[in-house]
């Protein structure tokens, strides 16, 4: 029975090869948008699942509520190390780590130095029984007990001691920027499963009092937290997270200290699972590599690939429902010979099964193709291998089953009801069927379509906005050069500057901080006495020299700059003058303001640019000399401003770069165009609009090959239709109108049902920004015009043949 | 008896009147009888076969085959009642296109869940009977009309029936292809098989031993 039903469900496919590569086609985008999908989600998904009683595992983080705004920390202050141990009850174990970043490291065996070694924290003993690694040499009870001991990774080891038996590495020793030197005590397996705690080192605690972070990691301020300082507790298994809660909200009322109360701050402890530490941005994991899992987007993709499956199922449903009439026969035939309904269900069923077969075989193949075009858009962990675990083996299965009994399902029910003392009379072939259930889907997939059309040129609008606005100072043609950052004095960067500017290709050079828009932003409470109030506000502090305004054409409104580079004197932003109530610019010059308890002098107002991507407003914001200079300076990044065409500056480039490492040798040359660096911001919408770009015409593609079928299958049930209204004299076109405005009313229905939905989403997509783009009236018209065009294009394809074929012919074959 | 009808009425609603398909119509039939229906297009001959078939339902009267009382079995002991005891000739052979003549004569076992190997060998037998070996994979599209209503015949009677229906089964056909089949029919009823034929032509009628006139739903007298 299986075997006859297998043969004539190929041979039916066989025979109707266009409707069953239309069938194939779509359900294999469907399918390999959800395989692709599907590994993303598992992917993001199956971070630190594998830590023993990780249910368990939770870091203490913290919350911050401000009249600026409500932000997270992944840290937490020093003293909660000690109290999380001495204080906190029901807490089985807890760990704390210092996520330390150097410059570089030795091997003293080899003399060989390791710039910018990552991966590197300063922890107790406890962190190796919270998390589990596997010793290949020391223990975890002995390994950490000295100051100056570290444990390595093999992989860390093998990278620091190559040719070099793990068992000879215990002993080694590594110098960590040139004056913390540690022994290596202990080798342990990296994780081999995904994880976030990727780190490769492991140095005892006690060495951090040899180290300028000692103040961070032993002091005693309550009232300063760092997310370098990172906790993690394993709560015992009778106890709940709220117990936990509860005793860190006591803790954290016991010690507010005097500056939160001023500035009206309120610090709350809190809890973060295991499980989200992979998800959470705010908190922040400990990331190096630009990806970032977005719970957001996982979701969005997750029913990009529903739609698409959707869509898929629907082409399959109305195709089928469509072409019942041409199996009418069979069917009547079956059942007289005694088959039961159930029996051509499953029959239909079992059609459709294979299809979806097919359509999941290619898919698997279109997957592998997908993984290494997408490979730039995903996170590097995402790679083939994932595809033979048994995840993806049962993701696979599942989704053919159930796509099977989606398509195969209605079709299969419509089919067999049909009367067989009918059939056998012919009398269903061209009879009107209704076909309600075919327009209903079909108007929700055009629905689908126009809705991604939409929002694809509107999100795209958006962006070329956001890329093209004036921020209000110039990025065209000015470049930024930042200098080793572990060089702390000013010397060799104004010997870089006066070299610069000899070049003839340069126009202008600033020594400053970072540009006036980044993401590294320094922030400090300003204090404006006005009749005896207080008004406190919080500034963003850039640093730049006398020439940074100029260079990126900032004008300046009232005042002067600074008198010169090292004095402290400030130029304040207009948002930041009204921060404290001044409205004409002149006014606030020369008044003071008090800075870390010192009066400091405004000397001029510049107009307002944005600090950050239009996403934000802009900030209170005031530019500043190098203040600290004698310390270390704050003048770390030189800015360059080119003139000439854009093609010659290769060259100016290669010239700077045999400057810096004249300075500089054996540095690494990080210069980056300001307009490039802009662009960086929205990586996130960028990332939106790829995905959308795909979404968008892959839905249209199933929903236009739907329609095709639809189109060939009523045009060919109509052939005598046409050919008695060309006999009576209708021309080409009018038969084409007669036969497109069936479908076109679809389209027109999906068309406004699509309309207030993507209005809909894409405001409030749109309510994030600060800055919008306007909603434009075109962009609605242009797409569903589009849309129509297209409609109507495909259908002419299979209409206009029809309407030129000779009517005798048609007639003939009735 | 094989099979017996009482005052059997069916009718469609047209304009809000009843038209008669069938107007009291009463048969009883016999085991091994070949009956001939006769009467011009659209008297009722197809929907009486269909009535007799249990492919159709009726809206009065009752009907008894062998000791079950038709009209009031569920579809579902229907369907079993003919599968295992009627078989069905078409006048436009109704074979399935898709399937090969092999196939299509298999189709009444798989659907009888007859086993492989006993299908294997019951079809073998028929092919052989009606000496169509030759083409046994050959699809219908690639056969003559008196070929494909010879397999309409074989996949009639695979399933070893007491009764066929045959619905206009020459009507199709040439003269010559239809006195084969005909013939064919007059040797399975000599072989006890009870054989109902719907027909127009006068000279097939004769290969009956019972005719019956049909007119507009109601049975005449010749």
């Amino acid at each position: 029975m299986l075997k006859n039903y297998i043969k004539i469900a190929w041979r039916n496919i066989w025979k109707n090869k266009l409707f069953s590569a239309i069938n194939v086609i779509s359900l294999a985008i469907g399918l390999s948008a959800s395989f692709v999908i599907g590994l993303m989600v598992y992917y993001d998904f199956s971070f630190d699942t594998f830590h023993e009683d990780g249910d368990r595992i939770y870091r203490v983080v913290t919350d911050f509520e401000t009249p600026q705004g409500n932000y997270k920390n992944g840290g937490v202050t020093p003293p909660m190390r000690i109290a999380a141990k001495e204080q906190l009850t029901g807490v089985e174990q807890s760990a704390y780590f210092y996520n330390w970043w150097i410059s570089e490291a030795k091997a003293e065996a080899n003399k060989q130095t390791f710039k910018d070694p990552e991966r590197i924290i300063l922890t107790e003993a406890s962190y190796f029984d919270i998390f589990q690694y596997k010793w290949i040499a020391g223990s975890k009870a002995t390994a950490l007990q000295q100051p100056n001991s570290v444990v390595l990774t093999r992989k860390r080891a093998e990278a620091y001691f190559p040719n070099m038996p793990l068992a000879a590495v215990m002993g080694q020793s590594l110098v960590y920027d040139g004056t913390i030197s540690a022994t290596v005590s202990g080798i342990v397996e990296d994780f081999d499963k995904r994880t976030d705690l990727h780190f490769n080192e492991f140095i005892s605690l006690e060495t951090a009092k040899q180290t300028e972070s000692s103040d961070q990691i032993f002091g005693d301020d309550w009232g300063n937290t760092n997310n370098a300082s990172q906790l993690y507790i394993k709560i015992a298994q009778q106890s709940t997270p709220e117990q936990i809660k509860t005793q860190l909200a006591t803790l954290s009322e016991a010690h507010v200290d005097a500056d939160m109360l001023k500035y009206n701050n309120k610090r709350t402890f809190n809890l973060q699972a295991l499980s989200d530490l992979h998800f959470d941005h705010e908190y922040g994991a400990y990331g190096y590599s630009d990806y970032e899992a977005d719970k957001g987007i996982l979701i969005s993709l997750v029913f990009v690939a529903l739609f698409l499956l959707l869509l898929g199922s629907i082409n399959f449903i109305n195709l089928n429902t469509a072409q019942a009439a041409s199996r009418a026969k069979e069917i009547g035939v079956r059942k007289t010979m005694g088959s039961s309904k159930r029996q051509l269900v499953l029959q239909f069923l079992g059609e459709t099964f294979l299809l979806t077969l097919i359509a999941a075989l290619c898919s698997v193949v279109f997957c592998v193709l997908a993984l290494k075009a997408f490979d730039s858009f995903m996170a590097e962990g995402i790679e083939l291998s994932l595809m033979l675990t048994p995840w993806f083996a049962a993701l696979v299965v599942v989704l053919v089953i159930v796509i099977t009994l989606l398509s195969g399902f209605y079709p299969g029910v419509v089919l067999s009801r049909f009367k067989p003392a009918r059939v056998l009379k012919g009398s269903v072939s061209s009879s009107k069927e209704k076909g309600v259930l075919r327009q209903v889907l079909t108007v929700s997939q055009f629905a689908i379509a126009q809705v991604f059309v939409i929002a694809t040129l509107l999100v795209g609008k958006q962006i070329y906005y956001m890329m093209h606005q004036d921020l209000g100072f110039n990025t065209e043609a000015v470049a930024y050069l930042q200098t080793p950052w572990d060089d702390f004095s000013i010397d060799k960067r104004l010997v870089l500057e006066q070299e610069l500017k000899r070049i003839p290709e340069i126009q202008n050079v600033s020594l400053g901080g970072m540009p006036p828009a980044s993401f590294n932003m320094a922030t400090r409470m300003g204090i404006f006495k006005k009749d005896g109030q207080e008004l406190i506000q919080e500034l963003q502090i850039l640093n730049g020299d006398t020439e940074y305004l100029k260079l990126y054409d900032i004008e300046l409104l009232a005042g002067r700059p600074a008198l010169n580079d090292t004095i402290e004197e400030y130029v304040i932003n207009e948002t930041g003058m009204r921060a404290f109530g001044f409205k004409d610019p002149e006014k606030i010059v020369g008044q003071y303001l008090e800075l870390n308890s010192h009066q400091r002098l405004i000397v001029g107002v510049m107009q307002d640019f944005n600090q950050r991507s239009l996403k934000d407003k802009v900030m209170p914001l005031m530019l500043t000399g190098d203040t600290s200079r004698d310390r270390r300076t704050n003048f770390r990044t030189l800015h360059v401003k080119l003139t000439g065409a854009s093609s010659g500056w290769q060259n100016t480039i290669a010239k700077v770069e045999q400057l810096y490492q004249e300075v500089y040798p054996g540095e690494e040359f990080r210069l980056s165009f300001v307009d490039e660096s802009i662009s960086k911001f929205y990586k996130q919408e960028q990332r939106i609009a790829t995905l959308l770009n795909w979404a968008t015409g892959l839905a249209v593609l199933i929903s236009c090959l739907g329609l095709l079928g639809l189109v060939i299958h009523t045009t060919s049930r109509r052939t005598k239709e046409i050919g008695i209204r060309k006999v009576l004299g209708a021309s080409i076109l009018q038969i084409n109108a007669l036969l497109c405005t069936d479908f076109l009313k679809l389209v027109i229905v999906a068309y406004v049902i699509a309309l207030p939905i993507a209005w809909w989403g894409l405001h409030q997509w749109l309510e994030d920004y600060a800055y919008k783009t306007e909603m434009s009236w075109w962009v609605f018209a242009l797409s569903g015009l589009g849309m129509m065009l297209l409609a109507v294009l495909i259908m002419s394809f299979k209409t206009l043949k029809a309407a030129i074929a000779n009517p005798v012919k048609a007639l003939r074959t009735e | 008896m094989l099979l017996q009808l009482n005052h059997i009425y069916k009718w469609v609603k047209q304009g809000g009147k009843r038209v008669f398909l069938l107007n009291d119509i009463s048969l009883q039939v016999e085991e091994g009888e070949f009956i001939s229906i006769m009467g011009p297009s659209g008297s009722g001959k197809s929907t009486l076969l269909n009535v007799i078939g249990m492919l159709d339902e009726f809206q009065e009267g009752e009907y008894n085959f062998l000791d079950e009382s038709v009209h009031t079995l569920k579809e579902k002991h229907r369907s079993k009642l003919y599968k295992e005891y009627i078989g069905f000739v078409f006048q436009a052979y109704h074979l399935i296109d898709e399937l090969t003549v092999y196939e299509n004569i298999e189709t009444p076992l798989l659907y009888k869940n007859v086993k492989s190997s006993e299908r294997k060998a019951l079809v073998a037998d028929m092919l052989d009977r009606f000496n169509i070996v030759g083409k046994k994979d050959l699809f219908p599209s690639q056969l003559s009309g008196g070929q494909q209503q010879l397999v309409g015949i074989a996949r009639a009677l695979i399933a070893k029936p007491k009764l066929i229906l045959a619905d206009e089964p020459t009507g199709n056909l040439n003269s010559k292809q239809g006195e084969e089949i005909m013939q064919l029919f007059k040797e399975l009823n000599q072989e006890g098989v009870t054989i109902i034929q719907a027909t127009h032509s006068e000279a097939n009628a004769e290969y009956g031993n019972r005719i019956i006139h049909l007119l507009d739903g109601s049975k005449t007298k010749a």
